[in-house]
């Protein structure tokens, strides 16, 4: 089974955003880059399903040379290989098309995405290429078993979840408890150095022309109420906001 | 835009609140033709709009592939279509888009409309930063919880058209096994109160306060990420970055210190209370009202007054 996980190299949760006032884009100075924490719960269960059951693994990442580093992480990890396409894709549709004509030069049984990007928030690249592929698509997908030649999943849905059993191929926006974050190993750093990282160029263009960026400010109203004032809470909320 | 179609689900056969605004906000594109694609019972029979809603009734159930959206493809096939965020309607969305080779943009706070270009506000980063963009070609677009619509206008309710039904195509690769909705609890991403606890709460035989205080507003519960992960509440309450992302009227942020993954899942909610015996901890600088207390003292003393006042 070939298993094709699809990342997004995005700013640490942590980072404080700035806009370089000279392109009016977030400025990437000064930022650390992580693989997006959903698209890294992606790629930790297909690295078990690949020692559970044998499976080829394949990272997809579209962006540029900076992000090698990440990739050759995820190689640590146990990825067998990656594919980098190069570029500064502006929109969701612009990665999907990328992924979608990476996948139909080079078929795969499951591809597997974190449920968003938690730069873009977009939560649709998966979606896209499920639907531009005619590839079954589940998200937000909590558990993934293999049984057979199907795939048995836990879904999360508005209100509730389900379970699913589905054939391959799928397309699946995966978010915790799928699995556990990884940390590699020694043997599986040295072992990367020496895998191949394929560099494709972006051949997709954008549709989107973005004009700014702009940080929000959220102004709060910061008041303290005394411990022993406690319930004057809910008569300030009744008063002063219409929340209750 | 001459046809616009939006794809809402129903509950209890009513549209939600954001959705049947989102109907009064396509008005202002003066389109000829409004499309509602209704997913769920139809249980109402006019919506405020500018011109006769024609209203598809589409049954739930496994809409998870190219082939099985065929009949909805169809029906929306030339039209504009907007939904307001959820699992569901983000997922039909962008497999309709892609299906039909259309452009999708998602997470925004604000669209207009002019000379056949779309001016787009997408937020990004959980609310932190937002990005400015103009498009000629996207025609899906998924408007976000908090989408400001109170410059709407007040328009009359008109009767509904009813036009068909429709389901999921047979030959779906997909079956359902089991499904295990919330009952009881109000669902997270649709309230408009919540109350949240964390680690603060110290054992999870300590959230009957949690529940109490909950219950006398009439909100949801939610929790921060190493409480869902330790199995002191549900996994679908834990709210952050890599959990569900609210935005309520009300956020009460019990025992929990505010750590910046925390706040993304928070940041959209209007108003936020944050009560941590802590002085010092991140979340009272993110706050609306902080109390510097004990959650055991102080939420059994918030429901009491809820209950009494
Ligand atoms: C990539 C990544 C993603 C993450 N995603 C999320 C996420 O989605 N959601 C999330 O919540 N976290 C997330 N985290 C974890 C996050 O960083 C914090 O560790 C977590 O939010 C802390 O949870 P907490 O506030 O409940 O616990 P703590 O940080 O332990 O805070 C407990 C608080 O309770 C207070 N307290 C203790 N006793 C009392 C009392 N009796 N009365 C009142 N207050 C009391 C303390 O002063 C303290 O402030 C993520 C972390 C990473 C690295
Ligand atoms: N630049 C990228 N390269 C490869 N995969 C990506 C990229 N951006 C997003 N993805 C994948 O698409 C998922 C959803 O992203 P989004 O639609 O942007 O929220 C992410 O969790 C990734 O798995």
């Amino acid at each position: 089974m070939k298993i094709l996980v699809c990342i997004s190299c995005v700013p640490d949760t942590t980072s404080k955003i700035v806009i370089d006032p000279s392109t009016s884009q977030i400025s990437s100075q000064g930022l650390t880059f992580i693989v997006g924490p959903y698209d890294d719960y992606a790629l930790s269960r297909a690295i078990e399903l690949k020692e559970s059951n044998g499976a080829e693994v394949i990272v997809l990442h579209v962006g540029g040379s900076e992000s090698e580093a990440l990739i050759r992480k995820c190689l640590a990890l146990g990825a067998d290989s990656a594919v980098r396409v190069d570029g500064n894709p502006t929109s969701s549709s612009q990665i999907a098309t990328a992924i979608i004509s990476y996948v139909k030069q080079n078929p795969v049984d499951l591809i597997l995405m974190g449920k968003e990007s938690i730069d873009y928030n977009s939560g649709i690249v998966h979606g896209l290429v499920a639907g531009a592929l005619g590839y079954t698509h589940f998200n937000p997908v909590m558990h993934l078993d293999i049984e057979g030649d199907r795939l048995k999943l836990e879904v999360e849905m508005d209100g509730g979840k389900m379970e699913v059993s589905c054939s391959l191929p799928a397309v699946l926006g995966c978010q915790e408890p799928i699995a556990e974050w990884k940390i590699p190993s020694m043997r599986g750093i040295m072992t990367a150095r020496t895998k191949e990282i394929v560099v494709l160029p972006l051949e997709s263009a954008s549709q989107i022309n973005i004009i700014k960026a702009d940080i929000a400010e959220t102004a709060r109203k910061n008041k303290m109420i005394m411990a022993e004032d406690a319930e004057q809470l809910i008569d300030l909320l009744r008063t002063e906001t219409n929340v209750l | 835009m001459e046809k616009v179609a939006i794809i809402a689900q129903t509950k209890e056969g009513q549209l939600s609140d954001a959705s049947n605004q989102l109907i009064s906000f396509l008005s202002t594109f003066s389109p000829k033709r409004i499309l509602l694609l209704a997913i769920g019972e139809v249980k109402f029979s006019s919506l405020p709009s500018s011109l006769p809603v024609e209203v598809i009734q589409v049954s739930d159930g496994l809409w998870a592939d190219s082939a099985t959206i065929q009949p909805l493809m169809k029906l929306v096939d030339g039209f504009t279509v907007f939904g307001i965020k959820s699992i569901q309607v983000d997922n039909l969305l962008s497999l309709l888009a892609a299906s039909s080779s259309q452009e999708m943009i998602s997470g925004i706070q604000h669209i207009t409309f002019s000379n056949g270009k779309f001016t787009i506000t997408k937020s990004i980063f959980s609310g932190k930063a937002s990005l400015a963009l103009t498009t000629e070609t996207a025609s899906y677009f998924s408007l976000n919880r908090n989408f400001d619509f109170s410059n709407n206008e007040e328009l009359k309710n008109q009767p509904i058209v009813p036009t068909s039904t429709t389901g999921p195509s047979t030959g779906s690769n997909a079956t359902i096994i089991s499904l295990k909705p919330i009952t009881g609890a109000i669902p997270l991403p649709d309230a408009a109160l919540v109350v949240g606890a964390g680690r603060g709460l110290k054992d999870p035989g300590n959230w009957a306060i949690v529940e109490d205080l909950a219950k006398a507003l009439g909100a949801a519960t939610a929790c921060s990420k190493p409480v869902s992960d330790l199995n002191w509440r549900p996994h679908h309450e834990h709210v952050g970055q890599t959990g569900v992302k609210i935005s309520p009227n009300l956020y009460i942020a019990c025992g929990i210190s505010g750590a910046i993954q925390h706040l993304a899942g928070v940041n959209g909610s209007r108003i936020v209370v944050v009560i941590n015996n802590d002085p010092e901890a991140p979340f009272f600088k993110h706050a609306d009202y902080g109390i510097v207390g004990d959650v055991n003292e102080i939420l059994p003393r918030l429901t009491k007054k809820l209950q009494t006042h």
